[in-house]
């Protein structure tokens, strides 16, 4: 018999851990030629802004060791062309719709999640409260207790869907931060966004990336986030959501049994698009070999040692 | 082909309709976790045994370069948009600069196939730079130039580019691919002449399907192309070109 593979994040329940992160899966349709995206526990939108934004200018990405580097800048199409034109489609075929929406102000913030609350088919907010690479709001709001409640605290009251607030590596009190959110409404945390990092051409003497810095991310920042992930389970009533670096239906399990109650898989998607239905299909193997479900694997190993 | 180029042809296991200026991203299934990402590899031959050029820029190139027989990979292909078919009536003028010769061989030979013979201009640093010359010359009208003048005409394609226009007769349409400052020339000197240009967009990619967004390239009507999804292949005046 197959071991159940549903989680709970707050009052929504998934049907199994694996969502795909903000920023490396489009709008989830662009991934149909790949696998049914529908089978996904869910899918992180590119993050959505009040009007449509162009972006960064060039080079946005490059590679480092076991990492890359990002810098887009959020391009994207806007809450309103989201809910016109893909979120229709994401409905009819069932997919579970987390909408990671960003603003430089709470009003904007406020204003995106009012806009989707006016449609069906979202089944989550994730706050970006930590993108390193825009000038405006962005990390300042995810490494401060008091912006990071403020922003929690005003989405919470337009909105009946769950909120969830993805937090920044750089905090200087990751637990500090979280807890905040926690107070004032956030139904789960996500960790951990893309750490700055730089890279530069030594030939060129210039930077790599034109926005000089940009968002590591990969199997470089693992460890790091595993860290993060673990401590926050630890303190926190509500469920962590892990993300960074996770590749694997092992790296999956890893978060999962460091106490996340589901994980996203990001730079993944890019070297192989199919990296979240393996790692579907591996967690419900090691469950079926270890005759667990997933949730008997939710924070098995302990932050503190006994 | 000397150190720096070289062709990987791979075993598809099926028949890839693939078309001239369309790409493949490349990744050694066995790379694990570096080098993380596939790169973008113009095709220079579809169907069961699709091939790429190679220039060793990095290590990821490098891995390719060396990669040995029957080692696994994973292509994802064909990617982006081809070549705009010659329009009736125009001569077609190939302009290459090194590795950006992949897409217009591949180019060339479709166009001999359809009983239209090209003209190609081709240049490198020097001699070395200008692999699959002998291929080039089966299927075009290739003039071959090098900056230190160690084969062909010393300098560079651009400095022959008017001229091959003025020479042709009728109406002719460019098609270029090489480093962008070389694109950049030839779109501006197209552009003078009033004759249609295309270009071949080359950038960092990390999906090569629109996702990552990685691969912006500036439009002239404001904001950016993807040169995945909006390219590779690309009306010249739609692109607003750095100095």
């Amino acid at each position: 018999m197959a071991f159940d593979q549903s989680v709970t994040i707050g009052t929504l329940t998934l049907k199994n851990p694996v969502l795909t992160a903000s920023g490396t899966f489009g709008y989830a349709l662009e991934y149909d030629d790949f696998y049914d995206v529908a089978t996904l526990g869910g899918i992180c939108t590119k993050g959505l802004s009040l009007t449509p934004l162009v972006g960064n200018a060039p080079n946005r990405i490059c590679e480092t060791a076991a990492g890359m580097l990002n810098a887009i800048g959020l391009a994207n199409v806007g809450v309103e062309a989201f809910c016109r034109d893909k979120l229709p489609k994401l409905r009819a075929r069932g997919v579970t719709v987390i909408a990671n929406i960003f603003g430089t102000t709470i009003e904007e913030f406020v204003a995106i999640a009012e806009r989707i609350e006016k449609d069906e088919g979202v089944h989550a907010l994730e706050l970006n409260v930590s993108c390193p690479n825009v000038k405006k709001g962005g990390l300042l709001f995810g490494c401060d207790a008091n912006l990071a409640a403020g922003v929690t605290d005003a989405v919470r009251r337009v909105t009946k869907l769950p909120v969830w607030v993805k937090m920044s590596p750089e905090a200087g009190d990751p637990i500090g931060v979280a807890r905040a959110c926690q107070e004032a409404g956030a139904d789960a945390i996500t960790a951990i966004n893309t750490i700055r990092g730089a890279s530069i051409d030594i030939e060129a003497q210039r930077p790599r990336i034109h926005h000089r810095t940009g968002g590591l991310s990969g199997p470089a920042i693992k460890p790091l986030a595993l860290r993060i992930v673990w401590d926050l389970a630890n303190a926190l009533q509500i469920p962590v959501i892990g993300i960074g670096g996770i590749a694997t239906a092992e790296d999956a399990i890893e978060f999962l049994l460091a106490g996340a109650s589901a994980v996203q898989v990001g730079t993944a998607n890019f070297a192989d698009p199919e990296a979240g239905a393996k790692m579907m299909r591996g967690i419900a193997a090691y469950c079926e070999r270890h005759g667990v479900t997933v949730r008997d694997l939710i924070g098995r190993v302990k932050r503190n040692a006994p | 082909m000397g150190p720096s180029y070289h062709v990987l042809t791979f075993d598809a296991g099926q028949q890839i309709v693939a078309f001239p200026g369309q790409f493949a991203m490349v990744r050694g299934s066995t790379w694990g976790q570096a080098p993380l990402l596939p790169r973008p590899m113009s095709l220079l031959e579809p169907g069961r045994r699709p091939s790429i050029l190679i220039k060793i820029v990095g290590e990821g190139t490098r891995r390719l370069a060396h990669a040995s027989p029957g080692e696994p990979f994973d292509l994802l292909m064909p990617l982006g948009n081809r070549w705009s078919p010659c329009p009736t009536g125009h001569r077609p003028i190939l302009v290459a600069g090194g590795v950006g010769i992949a897409p217009l061989l591949f180019f060339a030979r479709e166009l001999t196939a359809a009983g239209v013979r090209a003209t190609m201009l081709y240049g490198g640093r020097s001699a070395h730079d200008l692999p699959l010359s002998e291929e080039v010359t089966e299927v075009s009208d290739a003039r071959f130039l090098t900056e230190d003048g160690s084969r062909g005409t010393r300098g560079r394609v651009t400095a022959l580019l008017e001229s091959a226009v003025r020479e042709t007769q009728g109406p002719v349409k460019v098609y270029t691919c090489g480093p962008d400052r070389m694109m950049a020339k030839v779109a501006e000197i197209c552009r003078a002449l009033e004759v249609p240009c295309e270009v071949s967009l080359e950038t960092p990619m990390a999906c090569g399907y629109g996702v990552c967004l990685g691969c912006p390239v500036k439009r002239t009507a404001g904001g950016y192309f993807y040169a995945c999804t909006d390219g590779p292949c690309i009306d010249a005046t739609a692109i607003a070109w750095e100095p």
